[in-house]
């Protein structure tokens, strides 16, 4: 549990701060596009951290998935292998 | 009194051919100049492929400069000068040298120098950078590497308007002549494969694999390249009192810039773009035989600029043909690339094709992108596209010698 707690954390700040908000301003579901105002640029960049961070390669195609913490989180779980 | 402004040497540097004549049997022949990087180890990125100038050598050529103190790209735009002013059959010794300047444009300015001086910083600190690489350093001196190439001593003016800096290049040229500031330009632009750019595209997933295949349904994207491509203008007056031979006109240009998304094109100006280029070169939409594309290969740039094309020309514009799918995408040199090939057109009477062209895009049927061979044309007029990141657009216009 510790081990999932840990990386949605770590998750939500890398996020933040490339949307460049404090981590507690990110909520679970906020809409990167339509809350945190994003746009595909900085989409790029998060992906550009996370395969980074978590030594995993999200391919550009699923780009779209990618729309908050909760989905990206999964995301990042389903390429890396994580049992949650 | 307005004087009117002719195209008398090329100097294309390219992947596919140094000098007028290679570069035109290639563009003829439709050769790839794609292959391997070998300018850096691109060894762990899932791309490796770009259009590098292989075996470049600038010493063969330049005559003034020495290859020790200049940058790869200065060395791209001088060779690129040289070769265009003997292309012209410019005397230098015969010309008003304070009426004779120089205009280059560029991406990414001395790249490969900025790279090398960043390895230098990494590896052992700041005290390890190299003063002779910093000497390099500054991109103006791609400009100054022409005039000092040729002892122009006129304006030497680099301009850093990316992917479409040649067309601004030559824009400005065409200003300067047409206003009687100058006799003779020297005009382009210059860049050079690096990692940066390479690794910058791919990761906006923006690069393809291995062939770039510009108005295809499934084009996936640019493969980088490099080179110099410098044009000599001239007023027709200057090149009629030394008997020079005009390829070309230059009819005029437009440039506008939509100041809205850091990358996405943007269809609205782009086709605001072209109307003020037609206006102001004094051409009817109808009477352009040709448009020299953009054409970058990813799936945004075509289906926008395809969709300017046909809000502007209608639903049966002129051919439409990429010359990025032969030498990648050149960057600041790109569009003094598509204007030395607009020019070839004219002069040779053949519309350069779009290669590794398969399927049609069914979103952009009404567009004939010349697929895979060159094709006889009469081409009076032609239509030379550029457009770059921040939607800077910058678009030539050239016409057959009247």
């Amino acid at each position: 549990m510790s081990g999932y707690h840990e990386r949605y954390e770590q998750l939500r700040e890398i996020i933040a701060e490339v949307l460049e908000v404090e981590p507690h301003e990110l909520t679970d579901t906020g809409d990167f596009a339509e809350e945190y105002d994003a746009d595909s640029l900085r989409a790029i960049e998060i992906v550009a951290r996370i395969d980074k961070q978590f030594k995993v390669e999200i391919p550009q195609s699923e780009l779209p998935e990618l729309r908050n913490l909760k989905t990206t989180y999964d995301a990042v779980a389903r390429h890396a292998g994580w049992q949650d | 009194m307005t004087q009117r402004v002719v195209v008398t040497g090329l100097g294309p540097v390219s992947s596919i051919g140094t000098g007028a004549a290679d570069f035109a049997a290639a563009l003829r022949a439709g050769r790839s100049g794609i292959s391997r990087i070998t300018g850096f180890d691109p060894t762990g990125f899932p791309h490796q492929h770009g259009g590098e100038v292989c075996g470049f050598d600038p010493a063969a050529w330049l005559q003034r400069i020495s290859t020790a103190k200049w940058g790869r790209s200065s060395q791209f735009a001088a060779t690129a000068g040289r070769l265009a002013a003997e292309d012209a059959k410019l005397d230098l010794e015969r010309i008003d040298r304070s009426r004779a300047h120089a205009v280059i444009g560029t991406t990414s300015g001395e790249s490969v120098v900025v790279e090398a001086l960043t390895a230098q910083i990494v590896a052992d600190g700041f005290g390890a950078m190299s003063p002779d690489l910093l000497a390099q350093l500054p991109a103006g001196r791609l400009a100054h590497a022409v005039s000092e190439e040729l002892g122009l001593h006129g304006e030497s003016v680099t301009l850093a308007t990316a992917c479409s800096a040649s067309n601004y290049a030559i824009g400005y040229a065409y200003d300067l002549l047409a206003t009687g500031e100058a006799d003779v330009v020297l005009a382009g632009g210059a860049d050079s494969v690096c990692r940066w750019a390479h690794a910058g595209f791919y990761r906006l997933g923006a690069l393809t694999a291995t062939a770039c295949s510009p108005f295809d349904r499934d084009r996936s994207g640019i493969l980088t390249g490099e080179g110099g491509a410098v044009l000599v203008l001239e007023t027709l007056e200057h090149a009629t009192s030394r008997g020079a031979y005009a390829y070309a006109e230059m009819l005029g240009y437009g440039v506008n810039c939509d100041a809205t998304h850091p990358v996405a094109p943007d269809r609205a100006t782009i086709a605001e773009c072209m109307r003020i280029a037609h206006r102001n070169a004094g051409v009817d939409p109808s009477e352009v035989d040709y448009i020299c594309a953009h054409g970058t290969g990813t799936p945004a740039n075509d289906l926008v600029e395809a969709q300017a094309v046909i809000e502007v020309f209608g639903e049966r514009p002129p051919p439409v043909s990429s010359i990025k799918s032969m030498i990648g995408h050149t960057m600041g040199a790109a569009s003094g690339f598509g204007a030395i090939a607009s020019v070839i057109a004219i002069e040779q009477g053949f519309l350069p094709p779009t290669v590794n062209w398969v399927h049609p895009d069914p979103q952009i049927p009404q567009i004939d992108p010349v697929p895979n061979q060159a094709r006889p044309a009469t081409v009076r007029v032609v239509q030379n596209n550029g457009f770059a990141f921040g939607g800077n657009n910058a678009i030539v216009m050239l016409g057959s010698p009247r």
